[in-house]
């Protein structure tokens, strides 16, 4: 065998491993998409969206409990932790920059962003949920706004970052203060990236089953209540799948189905956006 | 000692014994330059890469402030005033001494609301003023035939040369008294360039300008003195048409025929 057979050989086994490796990354994501599709639509129906949960046994039984408690719990988180982190990702792109405390943050955020939801859980658990003497909706977005921020906060600063410094000076050089440049040159240079960035945060916590179980707990019926115990999408299918009923199992495979296509949306979304942008 | 030519002209920048040291530096990268600007003209600043030209460019507007621990000492006089002072109101000197960069910086939104921007930002919201004083600016410019039918537009639509002149456009219509180019026609193809050069030179009736050029040919048709910089220093000032004929300075010499840079 000559020499440039040996190479061509080595290449094509190389490149089969490679391709296999990927088809099957990204093969369990088919694969998981499928059986969710396939129970999850066989447990859809009209009943899902317009009843409570009920006992096991009852005919009119579904989610809008958790449908509309997970709406609270992620919604509330949002609405804190979007603004929180879109200023605390400015202050570091375009005040704090490279200082000592601008670093400070951003590696602090890196090692928040993998911690474990669960150990954030057990914090909101005691400093919220132990001196309140009870599960809360309140403690569960805490819970979800300080998973959500870390994330929001590395975007932005990152996407920010992007925006190049020419850009910035040429709005100085007009006679803009500094407010002005980065509310109206620079955020908008970054705009489709922030709204990766908060899609992809909220998508994130949208998916926590952990924290919840610490801080918000669960309730099987429909509360509006924030100070109270709430039901969500994923505690409710982590209980629902776990319990040995058939009605609630399909319940359970329900809620797996509705929350992954909102997950799924949601990161597609924020993916387009990031498309568009590059396209330009 | 630099040669400088005496200036005849009334002056709108007055540099003296200016030193400028970057917050990273050790040493300074301008040093004891004292170089006068002469009114509605232009002086073109040329000399190798890393002589400072630029540096001394962007401190008429105090574009080094943007950024943390960079010095200045000396004087730079425009309207009978140090700029250099921290009492000076950084927004309006800006405003009155503007600049074009290397690269063209349209704004992420319309062609509009790019030439309109530096109006706004003064604080005029008459919608005829404002169409009106856009229309001129881009009149001025060159641009208007070309836009006028997508003002609406996205101004990073336009090509790289249209884009240069948009950003004069929207430096010209706050109506500044200095334009500050560092380089403006290094990203653009020959065509380009060639109009960029003719719309800096009917500039000039009505502001004073200063450009930075590594193009020597560039200096010599557009500009009416020429300073030659090297190692941050001011190595000679003259009449174009003289500089590059008779330079007084044996370095200077040096550098126009290429024998180094």
């Amino acid at each position: 065998m000559t020499h440039t057979q040996k190479r061509i050989i080595t290449n094509n086994i190389v490149m089969i491993l490679s391709a296999l490796s990927a088809i099957i990354g990204i093969g369990f994501l088919f694969w998981i998409l499928g059986v969710l599709v396939l129970n999850g639509i066989d447990a859809l129906s009209w009943t899902i969206f317009t009843q409570e949960g009920a006992p096991p046994g009852y005919e009119e039984s579904g989610l809008k409990h958790a449908l509309i408690g997970q709406l609270f719990i992620v919604g509330i988180a949002t609405v804190v932790g979007v603004p929180l982190g879109i200023l605390a990702g400015t202050y570091l792109s375009e005040y704090g920059q490279m200082s000592k405390l601008a670093q400070t943050v951003r590696d602090i955020s890196d090692i928040m962003m993998s911690a474990p939801s669960i150990v954030i859980g057990a914090f909101v658990y005691a400093i919220v949920v132990a001196p309140m003497g009870h599960f809360s909706g309140w403690a569960g977005s805490i819970a979800l706004t300080i998973i959500m921020l870390p994330i929001i906060l590395r975007t932005t600063d990152d996407m920010l970052q992007l925006v190049p410094s020419t850009l910035r000076e040429a709005a100085f050089a007009l006679g803009a203060s500094k407010y002005k440049v980065i509310t109206q040159i620079v955020y908008r240079g970054a705009k489709a990236g922030i709204l990766t960035g908060v899609l992809l945060g909220v998508a994130r916590v949208a998916g926590e089953t952990a924290p919840l179980l610490f801080t918000s707990f669960n309730d099987n019926f429909l509360n509006t209540d924030m100070s109270e115990p709430m039901a969500s999408l994923t505690v409710t299918m982590y209980n629902y799948a776990t319990s040995p009923y058939e009605d609630w199992q399909k319940l359970g495979w329900a809620a797996a189905f509705i929350l992954s296509m909102f997950i799924l949306s949601l990161n597609i979304i924020g993916r387009l956006f990031l498309l568009k942008k590059k396209g330009k | 000692m630099a040669t400088i030519v005496t200036i005849t002209e009334e002056k709108a920048l007055e540099v003296k014994d200016f030193e400028f040291t970057y917050a990273s530096a050790d040493a300074p990268s301008i040093k004891k330059l004292t170089m006068p600007v002469a009114k509605n003209s232009i002086t073109a600043l040329i000399g190798p890469s890393g002589c400072g030209k630029t540096t001394l460019l962007r401190s008429f507007n105090r574009m080094h402030d943007l950024y943390s621990g960079n010095q200045y000492s000396g004087e730079i006089i425009f309207k009978g005033r140090n700029i250099l002072t921290a009492k000076e109101d950084l927004i309006s000197l800006r405003i009155q001494i503007g600049m074009i960069f290397q690269k063209p910086t349209a704004f992420p939104m319309s062609i509009f609301d790019n030439v309109a921007y530096g109006m706004r930002l003064q604080g005029i919201k008459n919608k005829t003023e404002l169409q009106g004083r856009v229309e001129k600016a881009l009149q001025d410019a060159a641009l208007w035939n070309e836009v006028k039918d997508r003002l609406k537009h996205d101004a990073n639509g336009l090509s790289g040369g249209q884009q240069q002149r948009l950003c004069i456009a929207r430096a010209v219509a706050v109506e500044p008294e200095v334009l500050l180019f560092d380089e403006p026609t290094s990203a653009l193809d020959p065509i380009s360039t060639a109009g960029i050069e003719e719309l800096i030179v009917e500039l000039k009736n009505r502001v004073s300008i200063i450009i930075v050029t590594h193009n020597m040919q560039q200096a010599a048709r557009v500009s009416d003195y020429t300073g030659f910089m090297y190692l941050g220093e001011l190595i000679e000032l003259g009449l174009t048409e003289e500089m590059f004929v008779t330079p007084k300075e044996k370095l200077t010499e040096e550098y126009i025929t290429g024998k180094f840079g």
